[in-house]
């Protein structure tokens, strides 16, 4: 009973990473840009984080320079789809590895790897809070109670605003935003530029508030989970938040199997989030309605002088 | 004709004399599609490109504390001009040969396949069972081991293309995700069963003097030759055969080459698996050849260099195997600076990341021209 409760109530705290990563790249790719570098801008949000945290111990600015270094990063994505029109995926294969490299490099020489940071106390929301079972879920940082308000926020923004469906006019058919008077590489830089906050924030959540250290390579494959989590939710936020439950309920479970004495191969364990993945991935495709909802112009550059 | 072109000419230098009047600011600039470029045009943009992306990395590399003076130093003479350095380039050079050569496979049937580290790391742990568990008389040891690296990595590029060709499942979320479970279950044999022994550290014992790649001449380790080898294997393959021609219908057009008779699927899966089964062998030089035993983190950095040699080399194999030497030249070369000025090994992976961003762009540069628009009116 003790187990589940804390199972359930860790649950979001791993969470929250997969939910922030996948709506970043929904508003990236509705406009649009296929993002694949969500990986590379989560490990340099980490990095920021780190060490905002280290220089001045303010959990609110290492969380902001987190999402502004990932969208200073993902500038140079933007140059190269948006400006040099280079194949997005090899862009976003590039960026990934870019920012590998840069944050393994960086994490040593500024000495930033296993130095630990203080973590931010839980809130606790106070009558849910005393429920049976899941009191424990409602006892969490302020970031996991505000994920879902960003969440309202992108969607609001995407359905309720004229520059949302603006922005998904783009990602549908840039040939007819831009006919109707749309900047479509601004909006797409914007998106790329907002999307790469959010997953930078992600990864300042994992290295700031969830880990509490930086150690190289530490998202461990996250943003490429946050990829195929897109795929699966269709472009939709609330099902990608959903989503990221399960595979924050995946991840959750491994440290308590542990904690429960359950023998069981530790590497075999290691392995279920990527099996996970792939499970959903297969699952999906194998139903009805596979390229439903996708937007339009998904990875296609927008060239205006190859205008039909 | 010279009264034809006259009048363009004549427009053309009023232009040019009207240019230095217009402000910095206001010019215009428009972009045009070119349809195509001279060879030696591109050959000229791409090279300038290496040397932008080779400046923004010394650069980086000086800021991390490299003296300028060394670098020339510890990246070209001392890699070349040194025997023991040029052996152990060689060394490197030919797992190296092998990932890009699986890449270059990969992508020229449409495969995004950055499974190469799984591959990889399946072919090493096919050749260690044959070690470990002793399979056959030591005579035909080696080939055994290079059968079962061969035999594993295919296996593990099986997946991905069966489920991307059956249910369109994006195969570069699959075969990574089938790296992580590879790379768990490789920890998973060296923290368990096949710990050596001996010291109870985390690697595979070592392998017998008959299972370890015999030095031919001079210290040259047979893995050079056998890279060579499969190198010009890829190249008849792509090149002479019946299987590259049909690829390169497939390549340029998937229905019309499967309207006109040709196995599509089959070539796809077919060629796939063989990028598998060459990123196995690169396990099996690795294990068999550098290191005499599996260890841990053998696999580290190929998955990117081969994706990268086989993107620099535009897919073709004996343009690999010159880009895999000098990829082979950087690692040696970050390897030392690991030891000398304590630079971590992911400055590697930075400056090849930084090549391939500078070549992908000067892409752009190649297709399209640059040219001011006259006048403020556009």
């Amino acid at each position: 009973m003790d187990m589940i409760a804390n199972w359930l109530g860790n649950t979001p705290d791993f969470a929250v990473p997969f939910a922030l990563a996948a709506l970043g790249l929904i508003l990236t790719e509705r406009a649009g840009v296929l993002a694949l570098g969500a990986e590379g801008l989560m490990l340099v949000g980490a990095l920021a984080g780190i060490g905002a945290q280290l220089a001045f111990g303010s959990h609110g600015t290492s969380l902001l320079l987190a999402m502004g270094a990932a969208a200073v990063l993902s500038l140079l994505f933007a140059l190269m789809v948006l400006v040099l029109r280079i194949n997005q995926v090899i862009a976003g294969l590039a960026l990934v590895f870019f920012c590998q490299g840069l944050t393994g490099l960086l994490g040593t020489l500024l000495n930033w790897t296993n130095k630990p940071v203080k973590g931010l106390g839980a809130v606790e929301l106070w009558p849910l809070s005393e429920l049976p079972l899941l009191g424990k879920v409602f006892v969490q940082n302020p970031l996991v109670f505000m994920t879902p308000l960003i969440f309202l926020a992108v969607v609001w923004f995407l359905t309720r605003t004229t520059t949302g469906l603006r922005m998904r006019a783009v990602g549908e058919n840039p040939q007819a935003a831009d006919a109707a008077g749309i900047s479509v590489l601004g909006y797409r830089l914007a998106a790329i530029l907002a999307g790469s906050a959010l997953i930078g924030l992600a990864g300042g959540y994992i290295s700031v508030l969830s880990t509490k250290l930086w150690i190289a390579d530490m998202t461990g494959g996250r943003g490429w989970i946050a990829v195929a989590l897109v795929i699966f939710a269709r472009w939709s936020p609330w099902k990608a938040l959903a989503g990221a439950l399960l595979f924050g309920c995946v991840e959750a479970l491994i440290p308590q199997l542990a904690a429960a004495g359950v023998r069981l191969p530790q590497y075999f364990v290691l392995m279920t989030p990527y099996a996970v993945t792939l499970a959903v991935m297969i699952w999906v495709a194998s139903g009805k309605n596979v390229s439903g909802n996708q937007p339009g112009a998904l990875g296609i550059p927008f060239i205006r002088e190859e205008r039909r | 004709m010279n009264e034809q072109v006259r009048p363009v000419m004549l427009e053309q230098a009023a232009q040019a004399t009207e240019r230095p009047k217009q402000p910095l600011l206001s010019r215009r600039y428009a972009l045009e599609i070119r349809q195509q470029l001279a060879w030696h045009r591109q050959a000229a943009i791409i090279g300038l490109a290496l040397l932008l992306g080779l400046g923004i990395s010394a650069a980086i590399l000086i800021a991390a504390g490299v003296p300028a003076g060394e670098l020339l130093n510890e990246f070209v003479i001392l890699t070349v001009f040194d025997a023991q350095s040029l052996k152990a380039v060689l060394f490197q050079a030919s797992p190296m040969i092998l990932v890009g050569l699986a890449g270059c496979m990969a992508f020229r049937a449409k495969f995004w396949n950055l499974g190469l580290e799984g591959q990889m790391i399946w072919g090493a742990i096919g050749a260690t069972a044959i070690s470990l568990f002793e399979v056959g008389p030591p005579a035909l040891r080696l080939p055994l081991m290079l059968a079962a690296a061969i035999f594993c990595g295919l296996l593990w590029a099986l997946a991905p293309v069966l489920l991307k060709l059956r249910l369109k499942v994006n195969e570069i979320i699959s075969t990574l995700m089938l790296n992580y479970l590879a790379i768990n279950f490789l920890l998973h044999l060296l923290y368990g069963s096949w710990k050596d022994p001996k010291s109870s550290f985390p690697y595979s014992p070592q392998f017998q003097p008959f299972e370890r790649l015999p030095e031919l001449f001079e210290g040259i380790s047979a893995a050079v030759p056998l890279a060579v080898v499969v190198a010009l294997l890829a190249l008849w393959f792509l090149g002479i055969s019946r299987a590259g021609l049909y690829l390169r219908f497939v390549d340029a057009n998937p229905r019309v080459a499967g309207a006109v008779g040709v196995p599509v699927q089959k070539m796809i899966i077919g060629t796939v698996l063989i990028s598998g089964a060459m990123a196995g062998i690169a396990g099996f030089l690795v294990t068999a050849g550098q290191e005499g035993r599996l260890t841990q983190s053998f696999y580290q950095g190929y998955g990117f260099s081969g994706i990268l040699i086989a993107f620099l080399a535009r897919n073709n194999p004996v343009a690999a195997l010159v880009v895999a030497l000098l990829m082979a030249m950087l690692f040696v070369a970050g390897r030392s600076l690991q030891v000398f000025y304590q630079i971590p090994f992911s400055m590697v992976q930075l400056i090849q990341a930084i090549l391939v961003i500078c070549v992908a762009s000067s892409d752009f540069f190649i297709r399209h021209r640059i040219r001011r628009v006259q006048g403020g009116e556009s």
